[in-house]
């Protein structure tokens, strides 16, 4: 019964809502400026609703016009119970529910909803149910209805009442729970997450499971319903079928039927592309002959160009120790093979020869891409570059020499020995005549020796041991000079014939008067005295003369230069030559050796040989160069002394490994042609004492003959 | 101031200018580091060694003439023209357009080698000069097995395969090989066209291993160009012989791996047409009997041969002959004498034995070759076999009438030239050492002790045979009869050595009487003569007789004191070549008296 009527209702409502929408249509014309007018309206609308809500007690009031509301209220009770619920569910949204509510079933929405869609009016009804619905539901839970309204609750603060109730009674607040217990209450309540406190009803209401659910999902930004579907498949709700009257009735277009331009231009590619061969289909590549006659005549070959191709070296032919069965002496020990391990990387073997009894058990070989490979890295990593191979032998490569037999004669053999000294013999030297030597020893004793028998003439025992002797130049005055310690004794050997003998006596015994003056004078450094024992003059240095020269390091050897007034001097380095007279340093020969030990001068005085504690012998040409001419590494241990001869062509060193060596030395007249140097001989015979081996050697005057002073206390006369 | 500094406007010159490095020269050519490679590998660019290396010793320099000749190379284009095609066919795929891929992709472009060749042997002999490698490595990959991963196509392999074939087919035809080794590694084999000696390494026919350590790539390129020369120099050497290349082969015999025999009946045929093809019908009648099956596609094939031969070789048939015959006579003695080694010897090869190789080998020599399996040319029951090749423990079933021989003695046979006498060589014994044929036992300064007896028999063979030779032969096939010579003659040596040393040591006595003799005159002359002389002493006789040697050392020692100090060191590292080699014979000779010593405690 109530249905019908209240659908009467809306008609007229419904009727007299279009006139009014009517009016307003006329004046507006856009439809932006349209739904503008719609907020408004809505709003005008609201307010509208707002006046009965506010007003909701006066019920009868309502006009038919104010629509639905009046109705509603007109209607049941339950509806405005309805609204109340809303209000009292979210209290602080109050006017949104409402809106909402008004919005949801208010008469004046739907109603210009119905205009618009043009459809029928039952839908109204339709939407009015569900809330009627829900208010139905949510009306069985609470009895009194605070009735205040939407007043700010804080009005009621100081009251002991909350509102009032449909009856106007006004409706009690609860006592006040303690905190306590309501908060132990709430602790042993597992549903108390659920309960809410609605001030406005003053009441706890629990949300029910559907509740939280829909709650949940709105925070979510879901749909509030599980079963809404967002993305539901879109139903066309257009006839898109040739309809009665279609949306256009424009022709179809010309260019549906006309094949397009641009495809037949590129048609035309296509065909020309295919017409010139460029496109070929189903064919393929043709094939050619992998091989053809490159090389045809080699006379019309061209060179080859670019730079000159050097080959690679072919790989390494294989050995009798890379077979698989070599013989048994190529397969190394298994000794051998560990002692591999120890050896550097480079120096290991590379292959191990192994030995298989039969061609059946030979393995694949594990290297052999590896191998290739190193050898492809090889060929085009490797700089290549020619390298003159030397293979010659080695005989070719020591120079030339003019034979031995043409540069006789020299000394070869050891002829005579001269036996007695007891200690090393340190010093010799030769009379000018060639007929007598004389040698000083280190067991402090002189000796003179005949020659040509090795008989010892004259023996002089000074106590001390012996650092030099050697013969006055003068063969008419044969004196003997020695140095022993820090003294020189100057002695009469006591040769030659009478007269000779008594003028040298006489000189010995002329200076001796004049001893006692020189000792008298401070200043003179030498002291000249005789000694009868001896037969001979002693003179006995006080100190040091010095000489005018800065030396740069401590004299070692020194010698005078044969002809004019020159002066060699030597450190352990180098070689100064002074001149005398102009007390200048005329020359300084840089040696290069570690220590010098001896020097000699050549006859002619340009050419100078030096010979050194390592064993190495320079021959210094002045007129060429400050720098050696040749040196010569002959000896393994230090060379103790170095002599030229004063005729032939002929220089000796003697050295600590027992050994002298004699050379050729030419020096030639012509300048332009350099002195010719050609080892002779190696002569032998000393024995090593105390590491020393010769001590010194001296040519003969006249003869090519050699002597040699060593430390086994044996002179050796060697000749040719 | 920098340590190389050019005034501004100068240009560069010296070392500077001749040389630049290799990022240089990659920057240079705008290319990348792997293209450089390969484009310096197909051209054969090396670096160089300048006498100043200008940016430091830790650069590879190359020769600036060398860059500009690259940058010349036509090839350099085409790779950039192949690099941009690559990207169209790449940019087509990306876009999904699969038409235009597909056709792009069948008209790859691609480029040949030929004339790089051309460029780089421009002589025949040039190729062949540097055919070393090209052969080793050929032969090499032929072995190896075709892995997807290190991009070894399959086909590639099989090219190897077929190019090393081909190749020894002509040796083994033309008799030209020379040596064979069987080492650790594989067999080298040498051979001699044209007077040039080739050797090359051929691995063990079993299953190579794949290292990691190796990039493949480098090797591929290095492949690519051998290939291509090895195809050249295989249709060069054919043509030379009149043979068609490349060959037909019976696709029988190709499917049962017996390339090497399809190859060589292959030049079989070829000869008989050109002489008279009646012959070549018979022969083919003759096969008949072999596979009934296939013999139909044989014929055909025939067919299909004589028909070329016939188009391209009618006119020249009886030229052809008459070079033939030219040729035969043009034969080195070296050629005739390998050609004549295994005439009249049937070899059989038994399964265990490395087929391919002998097959090679024994052709190569003259001698006819068959072995068990299908297509071959006569069966194991065929009487008139002579020797079968065996390689096993021991031999169950044997023929009176052959040999058996393990493989060492054809290689050994080779080397010596001669027929060794087989005893050595029996079923289940260890063979005699097998030597190297490529080492000069009298430079090397140590004589193993086979070589020796290989020698003697050598001596002894050429004494039988090379005054009559037409019973040489005869003494050559009975090997009894040759060992029992060389035994006889090696005692003979041995005796003669004795009654050598037996003199020697008496001449020796002799002249150290006469010494004595001397010496005891001497003294006594002169203790006669100088008697008064206390010390004196003569040392003529007991110092200078030893010192022989002295004398020499003295002598040596002498002139290098006046060498120059850059020859001293010359000669210096000379000597200690010297000692290393004497000191590695001595350590064989001591291993050998070890060895012998063992033995004599054992027995």
């Amino acid at each position: 019964m109530k249905v019908p009527k209240r659908s009467a209702r809306l008609k007229n409502l419904q009727e007299s809502k279009k006139d009014a929408e009517k009016e307003e249509a006329n004046n507006l014309l856009e439809q932006k400026d349209k739904t503008e007018e719609a907020v408004e309206r809505s709003k005008e609308e609201e307010n509208l609703v707002e006046s009965p809500v506010i007003s909701d007690d006066d019920d009868e009031d309502f006009s038919d016009d104010d629509g639905s509301l009046g109705e509603s209220g007109s209607e049941d009770s339950h509806l405005s119970g309805e609204e109340d619920v809303f209000v009292s569910s979210d209290g602080e949204d109050s006017f949104d529910a409402k809106s909402d509510d008004v919005g949801g079933n208010g008469a004046s929405g739907s109603g210009r909803d119905d205009t618009e869609h043009g459809e029928d009016d039952d839908s109204e009804s339709d939407d009015s149910r569900p809330v009627v619905e829900e208010s139905d539901s949510s009306e069985d839970e609470v009895a009194p209805r605070n009735t205040v309204g939407d007043v700010p609750l804080e009005w009621y603060k100081e009251e002991e009442h909350i509102g009032y109730d449909l009856a106007g009674k006004k409706i009690k607040k609860k006592e006040r729970q303690d905190k306590l217990d309501s908060f132990l209450a709430s602790v042993d309540d597992s549903k108390n997450w659920r309960k809410i406190y609605d001030e406005y009803n003053d009441e706890e209401v629990e949300l029910t499971k559907e509740e939280v659910k829909l709650i949940k999902r709105l925070l979510k930004g879901k749909a509030p319903h599980a079963d809404f579907d967002p993305y539901a498949p879109y139903v066309d709700w257009f006839s898109w079928d040739d309809s009665k009257h279609p949306l256009s009735s424009a022709p179809e277009p010309k260019r549906r039927f006309i094949p397009s331009k641009w495809e037949s231009k590129k048609v035309v590619q296509y065909v020309r592309a295919i017409r010139k061969g460029l496109i070929k289909f189903d064919e393929k590549p043709k094939e050619e002959p992998s091989a053809y006659l490159l090389w045809g005549e080699d006379s019309n070959a061209i060179d080859r160009q670019g730079l000159a191709y050097i080959p690679a070296p072919k790989p390494k032919l294989p050995g009798h120790d890379e077979s698989y069965n070599p013989s048994l002496e190529y397969i190394p020990t298994q000794e051998e093979i560990n002692s591999y391990q120890l050896m550097y990387e480079e120096d290991r073997p590379k292959f191990i020869p192994k030995r298989f009894t039969s061609l059946r058990n030979v393995p694949a070989y594990e290297k052999a891409v590896n191998e290739n490979f190193s050898r492809c890295l090889d060929l085009y990593l490797c700089p290549r570059a020619r390298k003159k191979r030397i293979n010659i032998d080695p005989e070719s490569l020591k120079p030339k020499l003019p034979s031995r037999k043409d540069l006789r004669p020299y000394p070869t053999s050891c002829y005579l020995e001269y036996k007695g000294h007891k200690g090393p013999v340190v010093s010799i030297s030769t009379e000018s005549t060639g007929q007598w030597i004389a040698s000083g020893s280190s067991d402090g004793t002189v000796r003179i020796w005949e020659v040509e028998t090795g008989r010892c003439i004259r023996i002089w025992e000074l106590g001390e041991s012996i650092r030099h002797v050697s013969w006055n130049p003068m063969p008419e005055r044969p004196i003997l000079a020695v140095c022993m310690g820090e003294d020189v004794y100057l002695l009469n050997t006591g040769l030659g014939n009478a007269e000779e003998q008594k003028s040298l006596e006489e000189l010995l015994r002329v200076e001796m008067p004049s001893t006692p003056d020189d000792s008298d004078n401070d200043k003179t450094i030498v002291n000249w005295v005789q000694d009868d024992k001896n037969g001979g003059i002693r003179l006995k240095h006080f100190k040091t003369q010095r000489i005018p020269f800065k030396l740069h390091g401590l004299p070692v050897s020194t010698a005078f230069h044969p002809s004019r007034s020159a002066f060699f001097i030597s450190t352990k380095k180098n070689i100064r030559v002074y001149d005398l007279l102009k007390q200048k340093l005329i020359k300084k020969l840089e040696t290069g050796l570690r220590e010098v030990s001896s020097i000699a001068i050549h006859p002619g005085g340009d050419n100078l040989i030096v010979g050194s504690r390592d064993g190495k012998l320079c021959w210094f040409d002045m007129d060429l160069s400050s720098q050696p001419y040749r040196v010569l590494n002959c000896h393994p241990k230090d060379i103790n002394r170095v002599a030229f001869h004063r005729s032939y062509p002929l220089f000796a060193s003697s050295s600590d490994d027992c050994t002298a060596y004699v050379f050729h030395g030419m020096v030639y007249s012509d300048l332009n042609q350099n002195p010719l140097i050609v080892p002779l001989e190696i002569l032998r015979g000393h024995a090593s004492e105390n590491g020393r081996g010769v001590m010194d050697c001296k040519f003969h005057p006249r003869q090519p003959w050699l002597f040699t002073a060593g430390a086994d206390s044996v002179i050796k006369l060697y000749c040719h | 101031m920098p340590k190389h500094y050019r005034p501004a406007g100068k240009k560069k010159e010296g070392n500077a200018a001749r040389y630049i490095t290799r990022s240089q020269a990659v920057k240079y050519l705008q290319v990348s580091l792997s293209l450089f490679r390969k484009l310096c590998i197909l051209k054969g660019i090396f670096p160089r060694e300048p006498k100043k290396k200008i940016k430091g010793n830790h650069h590879t320099y190359y020769h600036t003439k060398d860059i500009l000749f690259l940058k010349h190379e036509p090839l350099l284009e085409k790779f950039r023209e192949m690099r941009a095609y690559e990207k169209k066919i790449k940019k087509a795929v990306s876009k999904k357009n699969r038409d235009l891929a597909e056709r792009l992709l069948t008209r790859k472009p691609s480029y040949t080698l030929d004339m790089l060749i051309r460029e780089r042997y421009p002589k025949f002999i040039d190729a062949l000069r540097d055919l070393d490698d090209c052969l080793s490595m050929v032969h090499l990959f032929a072995a190896l097995p075709a892995v997807e991963r290190e991009k070894i196509p399959v086909n590639r392999v099989h090219n190897c395969r077929r190019l090393g074939h081909e190749w020894q087919a002509y040796i083994s035809r033309t008799h030209r090989l020379r040596k064979t080794f069987i080492s650790v590694k594989g067999i080298y084999y040498q051979a001699d066209i044209d007077g040039q000696k080739i050797t090359w390494l051929t691995p063990h026919a079993l299953q190579q291993v794949l290292p990691d350590d190796v990039d493949y790539n480098i090797m591929l390129t290095f492949l690519e160009f051998y290939e291509t020369l090895l195809a050249f120099v295989n249709f060069k050497l054919y043509h030379s012989i009149n043979v068609k290349y490349p060959p037909i082969l019976d696709p029988r015999l190709e499917a049962l791996a017996a390339d090497l025999y399809a190859l060589s009946r292959y030049f079989d045929n070829r000869a008989s047409m050109t002489e008279s093809k009646a012959t070549s019908f018979s022969e083919s009648d003759g096969s008949k009997d072999l596979g009934k099956g296939p013999n139909y596609e044989e014929s055909e094939l025939r067919l299909a041969q004589l028909q070329q031969q016939l188009s391209s070789n009618e006119p020249g048939a009886l030229m052809h002959l008459v070079q033939n015959a030219a040729e035969t006579d043009e034969d080195d003695s070296e050629t005739r004498e390998c050609k004549t080694l295994f005439k009249d010897i049937k070899f059989f090869l038994s399964r265990e034995v490395p087929r391919e190789s002998l097959l090679f080998v024994i052709p190569a020599f003259g001698g006819i070759v068959s072995w068990e399996g299908e297509g071959a040319p006569f069966k194991e029951t065929d009487h008139s076999i002579t020797h079968q090749i065996v390689d096993r423990p021991t031999q169950g079933h044997k023929f009176l009438s052959r040999e058996y021989v393990q493989p060492q003695w054809i290689y050994d046979c080779v080397n010596a030239r001669i027929l060794l006498p087989v005893e050595e060589y029996v079923v289940g014994r260890i063979p005699p050492p097998h030597l190297s044929p490529f080492v000069d036992n009298e430079v090397e300064g140590y004589v193993p002790e086979y070589a020796e007896t290989i020698k003697r028999l050598q001596a002894a063979a050429r004494k039988e045979v090379l005054p009559m030779p037409g019973v040489g032969k005869e003494d050559l096939d009975d090997p009894q009869n040759l060992l029992v010579e060389g035994v006889i003659d090696r005692a003979e040596a041995i005796e003669a050595a004795e009654k050598k040393r037996k003199m020697s040591v008496l001449q020796k006595q002799y002249h150290d009487e006469l010494k004595k003799e001397l010496r005891s005159t001497q003294i006594s002359a002169a203790s006669d003569g100088n008697k008064e002389s206390v010390s004196e002493h003569i040392d003529t006789g007991e110092d200078s007789l030893p010192d022989l040697s002295q004398i020499s050392k003295d002598a040596d020692s002498m002139s290098k004191i006046v060498m120059p100090r850059k020859k001293q060191k010359l000669l210096k590292a000379m000597e200690i070549g010297k000692e290393r080699k004497q000191a590695s014979v001595d350590r064989l000779k001591e291993r050998k008296r070890r060895i012998e010593e063992g033995k004599k405690s054992e027995k």
